[in-house]
This record gives structure tokens, C-alpha cells and sequence, in this order.
């Protein structure tokens, strides 16, 4: 009975109480606040995201530096529970058109080696605002009208997803 | 009466006002989330036969204004009235419980006066199919404004927000 006490509470039962109190306060706020789970559903992100994925948002990622193009991110709807796992296109300021499929940057067409398939989806020009990014999931394999995508602003970046 | 005792008063007084406050605020927000949680319910119950349909349809229709419009975005035409919405509910099939609707990150903000509220949510749509029943899940962000009729929260409108633009 002593010796399973002491491999269940150690030598020393306070402290490893205190161990595990702090243990469980860490994980509650880093996984509450900081390295959100969020499970991937559909099939927008293939073939960089599988769907029933699990994967983390990093709510840290831009607290000292703005997103960056490439970059995959969380965005909001009403709140932090349901949301759409995109990636950046188009920064603020620039100009972005899809012509037969390929991303346009002011003009300029994106290199974008995580395409696998390309419809030819066609978008009219438009100039983002300072307060808006571009954000189109991976999969252009599938019909424009299927997947959700456009301009997104700024304070609906939750995070970078990661892992 | 000492200064420590006095202080310590006015902070158990400051304390009761501040949770009484609370308790008087968040009461509309609790019967408004009762509420929308009882639409979810009353909109994945599957029925069976007309006659449950008709009634089903009766009791979503009981959720809004007369004149409630729910106004879907760009490319569908806003339903006006709860006459046209509770005909659209009655020619609902619920006959099985392969769909889901479900509301979440429900935020609440009564106005003042408490006749009026705002109420913002993502409102998800669940799909069972297949054969190993693999869910798809398709959700879309909604603005609702209520408005308390005869002690009783119904929804005016419904917009729904367009996330990506």
C-alpha cells in the first residue's frame, strides 16, 4: 500500500499535487488561448490538408509581426470554435485577379507550388484595403463556386495554423 | 467602526451590486440561449408523418416576428414574413437524422431597456453520408435581431455575414 502510495503521489504528496495543479493551469490556458485544436473539415486545403485533420492555431504567431503570403491561417466566423483554415495570397494594399486559374499580384502571376490541380476559375480585379488579406484555400482542383474565398479582414486572423 | 471593517463593508456591498447587475443582465442572455437552443431542437427533430411537420413547422414559426426577414446574402431573395417561412418549414423531410443544425460561439448583447437584442453566431450544418457515415460540415456566420414580444424573444431578422467577401 506505502509503495503504490508513493509511485501514485511520490515522496513528497504536496508537491506533486502543486506539480500537477500547475500542470493542468498550463495546459488549460496554452490550449484554450494559445495553441488552439481545431479539426480540418473538407476538402478546400488538399492535398496540404487532409479533412478530419487535427491541427493548432498559433494565436501568438502575429503578435509581433504581421501574416505573411503562404502563410495558413484560422479564420473567424462569429467566434473562435468554427473556423475556415485558408491561405494567403494577397496582402494588404495589393491588387489580386484570377484569370484561368492563375493568381494575378498586381499584375504579376504567384508562384504557388502547394496547387496540385488548377480549374480555371476566373476573379475580377480587386484592390484590398489596408485592413484585408486575400485568402484561398489550396484545392483549385474544384469548381469556384464550391469553395469560399475573397477577401478577409484583418481582425479575423485568429492565427497561423502550425503543426 | 474601524477603517478596515468600514472598507471591507464597501467592498462586500461593491461586490453584491456588481454580481446583482449581473445577475439582472445575463437573465435575458440565458432565456435568449434557452431559446436558440430550443430552435436547434425543434429544427433536428425528425418527424414522421404530415401531420408532425405541420406542427413542427407551427413551433419554428413560433421563433419569429410576424414580419421577420431572414436575409440569406447575396444570390438568394430575403423570406419576408413568418407565414412564407413556416410553409417552407412544413416542406421540410426530417425523415432522417443524417442533417444537423447546430449554433456556436453564440454571442448575446441586450439593448438598452431590454426590449431589443443582437445576438451574433455561426450557425454549422452537419451532413451524415456515406456509408461510414463520414459528417461534412458546412457553417456560415449569422446577425440576429430580436425583439421581446409579450415576455417572449423572437428573432426580426436574420442576416447572414459574409466572412469572406
Amino acid at each position: 500500500m506505502t509503495l503504490v502510495r508513493r509511485i501514485v503521489f511520490g515522496s513528497h504528496p504536496r508537491r506533486t499535487a502543486v506539480r500537477v495543479l500547475v500542470l493542468a493551469a498550463v495546459s488549460f490556458v496554452t490550449f484554450r488561448w494559445v495553441l488552439i485544436p481545431v479539426r480540418t473539415q473538407g476538402i478546400s486545403m488538399l492535398p496540404t490538408y487532409e479533412s478530419g485533420t487535427l491541427k493548432f492555431v498559433n494565436r501568438l504567431a502575429y503578435v509581433q509581426g504581421a501574416p505573411a503570403r503562404g502563410d495558413v491561417v484560422a479564420i473567424r466566423l462569429a467566434g473562435p470554435h468554427v473556423v475556415y483554415v485558408k491561405r494567403i495570397v494577397a496582402l494588404p494594399g495589393e491588387r489580386v485577379q484570377i484569370v484561368h486559374g492563375q493568381v494575378l499580384i498586381n499584375g504579376i502571376p504567384l508562384l504557388e507550388p502547394y496547387v496540385r490541380n488548377r480549374r480555371p476559375w476566373d476573379v475580377s480585379e480587386v484592390r484590398l484595403t489596408h485592413a484585408e488579406y486575400y485568402v484561398i484555400g489550396d484545392n483549385r482542383g474544384m469548381r469556384a463556386s464550391d469553395h469560399d474565398f475573397g477577401r478577409v479582414d484583418t481582425d479575423r486572423i485568429l492565427g497561423r495554423i502550425v503543426f | 467602526m474601524s477603517p478596515r471593517v468600514r472598507v471591507a463593508a464597501l467592498a462586500i456591498a461593491l461586490l453584491c451590486a456588481v454580481l446583482g447587475w449581473r445577475a439582472w443582465r445575463t437573465n435575458d442572455e440565458q432565456v435568449i440561449r434557452r431559446r436558440l437552443d430550443a430552435l436547434t431542437a425543434d429544427l433536428n427533430m425528425t418527424v414522421n408523418d404530415g401531420l408532425s411537420t405541420l406542427a413542427r413547422a407551427a413551433d419554428i414559426g413560433s421563433y419569429f416576428t410576424d414580419d421577420v426577414v431572414v436575409d440569406l446574402g447575396e444570390g438568394a431573395a430575403p423570406i419576408v414574413g413568418r407565414a412564407t417561412l413556416v410553409g417552407m418549414a412544413s416542406r421540410l423531410e426530417r425523415r432522417t437524422a443524417a442533417f444537423r443544425l447546430r449554433f456556436d460561439d453564440v454571442g448575446v448583447r441586450v439593448g438598452p431597456g431590454g426590449r431589443t437584442a443582437d445576438v451574433t453566431l455561426t450557425a454549422s450544418f452537419v451532413q451524415r453520408s456515406g456509408p461510414d457515415a463520414a459528417e461534412s460540415m458546412d457553417a456560415r456566420e449569422f446577425a440576429l435581431a430580436l425583439v421581446k414580444e409579450s415576455a417572449v424573444w423572437r428573432i426580426s431578422r436574420a442576416t447572414g455575414v459574409d466572412t469572406l467577401k
